[in-house]
């Protein structure tokens, strides 16, 4: 290296010095730190000691484990599409001269801003069985499907109820669909105009446009958005952890990877046992990375070079 | 970029975050943080303890802290290395921070101060105790009884001072007990296992059975598996969805509508704190008799209860054990203890208890508590850290079979599996860490 | 208005309808009387605003006052950590030729595929070893040692500007820092807010740190703070409950007001060119 060079080097390295500090200690130390922790029997109080893949020889048959990974996949199946459509519909919407269109996108986009304690506690209440809003708006309906079929059909009580926990879980994660909505609106706005003149030239209907200018120009955006709230579900957290008080929610149902790690962790003490699942969930995350870069890479159309 | 208007909000910010009140603290004094999981007049009582502890020296003083999800909140501060130097605890999980090294062996300070175990029942003593050292002191215990309704008793021809001794003496004063409305809905039934159902993972107890024998877990032995079955005649008895619907018009535990206060349930396995519940809750006229839950098989099994106790405890790493050991000295004289298990409204875990004691107690049942505490065959929960789990896939279990998605054998077995694996677990873990961990703690 | 808008327009409202419900909701059961809260149909309109359930929130709280210092004091030095540290980071990234700089940055882009909770034993480790459990530290201390996500929108915007101020300012002489300071953040002033705002925002968030850093009630956040006060109430105080939840949320608001152009159009950015 030339002299030139060596000084570049050194101005370079100065300026991101507290970034490789922090990546060296905060990032790339944990994360062969957790690789070997991983392997051990480790309770903070105690001195770690190795024994191999115990801990995921033990994770592979433990039914809790693939119980809280399958309500996370569940989850994010479920929510990410969902979501997904959601902030897609609104942006679609907005993207267009209509009076009040700034206080529209403030209503859509301020539940994204929520802290999220404020948001579990809000959503507690609103899926209370007997008090909650939710349920008070769906008895009418109810009311009348009975009435029309003779069923017996009642609002669930949402979150004590297994078979509707995630359901209540999911309603609380599209109310933040603002957040990935503002950004759909922006990569809607940035498709050039005259695609659709040309098209309304050519006579297209509303729906081929749709299908053939707008979304194939915004899949880098919905990829983008796809993909941030796929990472987002599989670490998934603070809203269950509110909602059940650091429980599992009725029969495990609000049980997620995230959670499940914590109680390892923080509980039980199984700190190594919570660097196994900590591993599988960035591997989960890695795969699923991996497998959007395939996906994207023939269906995402990036314009221009 | 105008950094200026930053420090506006940081000095108030700043300020906010510093007050508060804490003044009050002589100064020269060696303060101890004391978090205890107690909240309303329980709280009270044990803050009487600590404030006259406060008064009656110079050196120490004892700053007690009301403190919910206790135990999270001690795991994380031990795991830390900031721990407060007093912990409340329940006796039940003794053995988790024992094993876990998150306690300091009080064998030395107990033997320097002379408390032994002829200072309190045995059975306090023995839950105390693990792996050879001392690792608590009681606080404030309780027993187990069954507590019954005297005045439906009487009203249903039933002698209201002969509690049933046998559970098909239970069973049959039960079915006597069992009122339906004009639409064949439950209206009161004499006893129903759900009612609390606080204890889902011991009804093997009063059946003969247990929940392991030292070294493997026997949640599946012939006692445990009659207990379920018991139990499963329940949703036989009374259909499931009758059971529901009784279950849906009770009130909440702490109100009027109590199901064991209005009458709906006639009795109920409980401890003495029911009684302040009772005095709080219940009907003027409420009239109610204590005795021993009975067992299948009085004549073998004997006076069966379960004995719990909160203990106090030293963290590992507490910066002041020796003072720390003071208090806890303190609180396991005579008067004090009585004084606190009387605001407690609980029994005392000493050997003696003073004839005050009882007359002042408000609870007139308190004596009955004792007894069962002192009997032969009262049990504790056993000292393995799998209690929580047990717990938990016994209340899976028990709502499994309650509602009759599973039979007992299949849920007793599932769980006997579940918990053997972990206990297994568990025992390699220790088997590592014994060695280790037994020269820490030194010699008892 | 066409057929078409008036259509849009009225799905537009009913749909803003039922994303404010549940904040309305939220206001609507924060005045109620407590009976009124457990009525059953619910009503919207309290019968008297009982503007009394703040102070009894704020009071049944226990330290709101030093939750919301410390959440406070904590987004101020994030804020502070995060700009400076993430700045320079970007800049070097950017702006700067050297040998390795671009792996070096693939290597940063990397690191936000490490979830939290993967890495959270051992940093929690690292913590407790240096002493910090139990204070505020480990919260604000990282920040300066800059965020991959952060860097990555500093660095978009830095790369966007244009060239031709620096290399002048180069061949007068002045060093880097001296570049950075009077060119380049001049310009940068949008950007480092939609930074602050964000950080500012993550930081009133963060739930989980709090949770497994602070053990002594009074070192609490607000997040922290409101959650250990649900878990106390149970399931009885919603009018408390909701108080508490509408005044955590009133700093976010009002500071998204302030700065609403700035933070959409950030936000915006962060999902283009990519």
């Amino acid at each position: 290296m030339n002299s030139g060079n060596r000084g570049r080097l050194a101005t370079g390295f100065l300026f991101i010095a507290p970034w490789l500090v922090g990546f060296l200690a905060l990032s790339l130390y944990p994360f062969l730190s957790s690789l070997y922790l991983s392997g051990c029997d480790y309770s903070v109080l105690a001195p770690a000691v190795w024994i191999g893949p115990e801990n995921y020889t033990n994770l592979a048959q433990d039914p809790i484990f693939w119980k809280a990974a399958g309500n996370t996949v569940l989850f994010a199946m479920v929510s990410v599409p969902l979501g997904l459509l959601l902030s897609f519909l609104l942006a679609l919407l907005l993207n267009a001269d209509i009076p009040a269109r700034g206080f529209f996108r403030t209503v859509f986009f301020l539940p994204s801003l929520m802290p999220l304690v404020c948001l579990a506690v809000l959503w507690l209440w609103l899926l209370n069985g007997d008090l909650g809003l939710v349920n008070a708006c769906l008895r009418p309906f109810l009311g009348l499907g009975n009435h029309l079929f003779g069923a017996s059909w009642a609002p669930p009580n949402w979150l004590q109820d297994p078979h509707f926990a995630l359901a209540g879980l999911v309603l609380t994660g599209i109310w933040g669909v603002g957040h990935p909505m503002v950004i759909f609106l922006a990569g809607l706005q940035e498709v050039p105009r005259h695609l659709y003149e040309s098209a309304d030239i050519d006579g297209a209907s509303p729906w081929q446009k749709l299908r053939h200018i707008t979304l194939p120009m915004l899949s880098p955006v919905i990829y983008f958005n796809g993909l941030m709230a796929l990472i987002g579900c599989f670490q998934v957290f603070a809203v269950p952890f509110v909602m059940t008080e650091g429980g599992d929610g009725p029969e495990r149902s609000l049980l997620f990877l995230a959670t499940y790690l914590y109680q390892h962790a923080f509980e039980y003490w199984n700190m190594g046992y919570a660097c196994a699942i900590g591993l599988f969930l960035f591997c989960l995350i890695l795969g699923l990375t991996w497998v959007a870069s395939r996906v994207s890479s023939r269906h995402v159309h990036y314009e221009g070079a | 970029m105008n950094l200026l208007f930053l420090r506006l909000p940081l000095v108030v910010a700043v300020f906010l975050s510093g007050c508060s009140g804490d003044s009050g603290i002589p100064s020269g004094r060696t303060v101890i943080r004391y978090w205890d999981k107690w909240s309303g007049w329980e709280a009270e009582a044990m803050r009487a303890v600590v404030d006259e502890f406060n008064r009656s020296q110079e050196r120490i003083w004892v700053e007690f802290s009301s403190t919910s999800h206790i135990n999270r909140k001690l795991m994380l501060s031990i795991g830390g290395g900031v721990p407060p130097d007093v912990a409340g605890l329940f006796g039940n999980t003794l053995a988790v921070y024992a094993e876990n090294n998150a306690l300091t062996p009080l064998d030395q300070l107990a033997r320097e101060a002379g408390l032994g175990e002829d200072h309190y029942i045995p059975i306090f003593w023995e839950i105390c105790n693990h792996l050879g050292h001392l690792w608590a002191l009681p606080s404030s215990p309780a027993s187990l009884g069954l507590v019954w309704n005297k005045k439906i008793f009487r009203e249903n021809g039933l002698d209201p001072d002969r509690p049933p001794s046998s559970i098909a003496e239970l069973e049959s004063m039960n079915d006597r007990l069992v009122r339906r409305d004009t639409n064949g809905r439950l209206q009161s039934v004499g006893h129903l296992p759900s009612e609390p159902g606080w204890w889902p993972a011991i009804w093997g107890w009063w059946f003969g059975g247990q929940l392991w024998d030292g070294e493997r877990m026997t949640m599946d032995d012939p006692g445990n598996r009659v207990a379920m079955e018991w139990i499963s005649t329940y949703p036989r008895r009374f259909a499931s969805r009758d059971l529901l619907s009784f279950r849906d018009g009770f009130g909440n535990f702490a109100s009027p509508q109590n199901a064991f206060f209005t009458g709906r349930v006639a009795m109920v396995l409980q401890g003495p704190w029911i009684h302040t519940f009772i005095e709080k809750y219940a009907p003027a006229d409420f009239a109610w008799g204590v005795a021993a839950f009975p067992t299948a098989d009085p004549a073998r099994l004997g006076t069966v209860t379960l004995v719990e106790t909160d203990v106090l405890v030293i963290p590992a790493g507490a910066k002041h054990p020796r003072e720390a050991f003071e208090f806890l000295r303190y609180v396991s004289r005579p008067a004090v203890m009585e004084k606190l298990c009387l605001g407690m409204r609980k029994f005392s875990p000493l050997r003696e208890t003073s004839p005050d004691f009882f007359a002042q107690h408000p609870n007139p049942h308190i004596r009955t508590f004792l007894e069962l505490a002192k009997s032969p065959q009262a049990k504790r929960v056993p000292p393995f850290t799998l209690w929580a789990m047990m717990e938990n896939d016994m209340k899976q279990a028990f709502g499994k079979v309650w509602n009759g998605t599973a039979t007992p054998e299949e849920v007793l077995r599932e769980v006997q599996n579940h918990l053997q694996a972990e206990l297994e677990k568990h025992q390699q873990r220790w088997s590592r860490l014994s060695g280790i961990l037994q020269k820490q703690w030194g010699s008892p | 208005m066409t057929c078409g808008k008036t259509i849009r327009f009225l799905l537009l409202l009913a749909l803003a309808a039922t994303f404010l419900a549940p904040m309305a909701w939220m206001v609507s059961t924060s005045l109620k009387p407590l009976a009124e809260t457990m009525t059953v149909p619910p009503r919207w309109i309290p019968s008297s605003l009982q503007w009394q359930n703040y102070p009894d929130a704020i009071r049944a709280m226990g330290y709101f006052w030093r939750y919301t210092g410390n959440s406070l004091l904590l987004c101020l030095l994030t804020v502070a950590g995060t700009l400076v540290s993430s700045t320079l980071a970007a800049y070097g990234f950017a702006r700067l030729e050297w040998p390795g700089r671009d792996k070096l940055f693939s290597l940063c882009l990397a690191t936000m595929m490490i979830p939290f909770p993967a890495i959270m034993v051992p940093i929690y480790g690292l913590f407790k070893d240096l002493g910090w459990i139990g204070s505020l530290k480990p919260l604000w201390i990282p920040t300066f040692f800059a965020s991959a996500f952060h860097v990555f929108l500093l660095r978009q915007f830095f790369l966007s500007l244009p060239r031709d101020m620096a290399e002048a300012a180069r061949i007068d002489g002045c060093n880097e820092w001296q570049i950075l300071w009077h060119t380049v953040l001049p310009l940068a002033r949008p950007i480092l807010l939609v930074v602050a705002v964000f950080q500012f925002l993550a930081t009133w968030n963060d739930f989980l740190g709090p949770l497994i850093y602070l053990t002594d009630q009074r070192t609490f956040t607000l997040a922290l703070g409101l959650q250990s006060f649900q878990s106390q109430q149970g399931g009885t105080a919603w009018h408390h409950l909701m108080a508490a939840s509408t005044l955590v949320i009133l700093p976010v608001l009002f500071l998204f007001f302030l700065t609403q152009k700035t933070l959409i159009q950030g936000i915006a950015t962060t999902g283009s060119k990519n």
